[in-house]
């Protein structure tokens, strides 16, 4: 299972096996099964694709610098490595000189640019192995799209999975490349209604590590003493934004965004879904991950006015 | 094993007696089981009753797809779970565990089957399989099968290829809407595969250290337990005559064998078209009131 394998060897010999028997399987929901027959796409087979990867946190949970430019140390240098190569990074410098060993001095905001690759890599051996497998029964498609990743034998090992429902649309012609949409059943149908074909999954993983400065140290602890450090010098006041917090979380949204719209090339996103999560690494530090996922879809038509709907009002 | 264990292997020794309705008691169901299935039953001097699990709105849409509910009906397997050795190093099928895992399964299904034959059913809809473990059984676990017994009221068989009451895990809201699609249950299928993980040497840990990279093996040895296991449902799909499997649902659970030995379990409804022409009725587009 080489991840340069061509398509179709990359697949166990029971996926074959399985795919070549009798009767069709399919992961829909009842409503979504008849909703798909119902638009002329009929189920094929139950498809799926696996990744598992090694997840080295190592790197990151290091001290600061690491992971930039082989890990040179803060000061040292570091700052040349990410920004030579096109990563996000800012950093913060405390406006009081020295004041105690514990004082931190220096803060910065770095791209993960490891971590982001490695979630590219898993997630997209996943899909394409799901793909594979939906070419295999020569499917038009894959709906109903499920993607997660999970951690596997403790928290340094993960798999990264894909599934979904194969499907042949009657009368089309064959694609090289089956579509594969998160969509099924009346979402999928009124996606189409409004003019769009679906043409692909797409999904990425932004990661930006914020390490705090004096200043966000005081102000993630709630601290309103920061007076004496002086405002003018930059100091605390005691409420106001957490300005290195607020542009980490911008960053790594910003990042998530940037990379799905190069995916896009000239389609539009549809059913975009981002989901942020921030992980405490230390004291004042962070790790801030942004998944941002949705349909790459395209116009094929122009819309037409649907009938009136009929308003309803449920009883249960 | 490659393939779902042979009709001999997993026809339970209790309540494997298919008997048509009105005809003895099947063998093996408890004493209890046989007297509440007879409270519920239409006789001379006895006006009988149903029980189920149904929702209201579920109740309703079976009756208006022409079934009605004949009573709630169980089956249960006590099953003592063995241990198979397994090579620390060593991606394996447990095929022991798996024919175990399957065998339970299939006979707390049938003694479920054999309450429903007892009642008359035409089906079983609704039905859950649950796994229970208690304190005073080391490796044991208890299979549970249960569901609502339905019967058709145009006096139409709708039972499968092997004489039995169709089961489904489909809700009654699903069962509705699959007959619109013009087609019928055949029976709930599954498909297990208990497979141990191979563990890591400390070769293969140090030269990988660090790097976030794939593990070819573990993503094989995954996959193929998977596929496995999905090939096993749709063998028995295969074999009930099915044209497809609807709502798949892939389980994974470690029960009580540790991080690196999983179960992998498959799960469908297997279905085939009803004779005759059938159109799906167009959808029409609502908009919904609620917030």
């Amino acid at each position: 299972m080489a991840s340069q394998a061509a398509p179709g060897e990359d697949l166990p010999e029971a996926a074959g096996r399985r795919l070549s028997t009798g009767a069709w399987s399919s992961g829909l929901s009842v409503a979504d099964f008849s909703s798909s027959l119902e638009m002329g796409m009929d189920p094929v087979g139950y498809v799926q694709g696996y990744a598992v990867m090694q997840w080295s946190w190592y790197m990151a949970t290091g001290g600061f610098g690491a992971g930039f430019g082989g890990g040179a140390g803060f000061g040292g240098g570091w700052a040349a490595g990410p920004q030579r190569h096109g990563q996000y990074v800012e950093q913060w410098q405390c406006p009081h000189g020295f004041v105690s060993a514990e004082h931190r001095m220096y803060g910065a905001n770095y791209e993960l640019t490891w971590l982001e690759q490695s979630w590219a890599t898993g997630w997209s051996l996943a899909t394409t192995r799901m793909v594979e497998e939906a070419t295999s029964l020569g499917a038009t498609g894959i709906v109903g799209v499920v993607d997660s990743m999970r951690p596997l034998t403790g928290g340094a090992v993960v798999e990264f999975r894909s599934s979904g429902t194969a499907v042949a649309v009657r009368d089309a012609p064959r694609l090289t490349t089956p579509f594969s949409t998160y969509l099924s059943g009346q979402r999928l149908a009124k996606l189409i209604e409004a003019g769009f074909a679906p043409i692909s999954v797409v999904a990425t993983l932004s990661s930006v590590r914020m390490l705090g400065y004096c200043i966000t140290h005081y102000q993630l602890a709630g601290s309103t003493a920061g007076t004496w450090y002086g405002s003018g010098a930059g100091g605390v006041s005691g409420v106001g934004p957490v300005d290195q917090v607020n542009r980490a979380q911008a960053a790594v949204r910003r990042l998530a965004r940037e990379r799905i719209r190069a995916q896009l090339g000239s389609d539009v996103l549809h059913g975009a879904h981002m989901e942020q999560s921030e992980r405490e690494i230390g004291e004042g530090d962070l790790s801030i991950q942004c998944t941002l996922k949705g349909n790459r879809v395209r116009p094929f038509k122009d819309f037409d006015p649907l009938p009136e709907p009929l308003p309803v009002v449920r009883l249960a | 094993m490659t393939n779902a264990p042979s009709g001999d292997d997993k026809v339970p020794q209790a309540g494997q007696t298919v008997v048509p309705a009105g005809g003895p008691l099947p063998e093996g169901l408890p004493p209890d089981a046989n007297r509440r299935l007879a409270e519920l039953e239409d006789r001379p001097g006895h006006k009988g009753m149903f029980t189920s699990d149904l929702s209201v709105n579920e109740f309703l849409l079976i009756k208006e797809v022409g079934f009605h509910p004949l009573g709630f009906v169980m089956g249960s397997s006590i099953y003592h779970i063995g241990i198979q050795t397994r090579r620390w190093s060593q991606s394996q099928e447990l095929s022991k565990l798996t024919g175990a895992m399957y065998e339970a399964r299939q006979l707390a299904m049938d003694r479920m089957d054999a309450e429903a034959t007892e009642l008359g059913a035409d089906g079983v809809v609704g039905v859950r399989l649950d796994v229970n473990y208690y304190e005073w059984g080391s490796d044991t676990a208890e299979f549970i099968a249960v569901g609502t017994a339905v019967k058709s009221e145009d006096g139409r068989s709708y039972r499968n290829r092997q004489g039995k009451p169709f089961t489904s895990d489909l809700s009654g809201q699903d069962f509705w809407v699959l007959m619109q699609t013009g087609h019928v249950p055949l029976g709930l299928v599954m498909g297990t595969c208990v497979y141990h993980i191979a563990h890591r040497g400390v070769g293969q840990t140090l030269r990988s250290a660090g790097r976030n990279v794939e593990l070819p093996n573990f993503t094989q040895a995954l996959y193929e337990a998977r596929e496995l296991a999905m090939t096993r449902m749709q063998d028995e799909a295969n074999e009930l005559g099915a044209s497809g499997i609807v709502g798949v649902r892939l389980e994974e659970k470690t029960h009580m064998w540790g991080d690196h030995t999983i179960e992998f379990l498959s799960l469908g409804t297997a279905v085939v078209k009803s004779d005759g022409d059938h159109t799906i009725p167009q959808p029409q587009t609502i908009i919904s009131l609620d917030g």
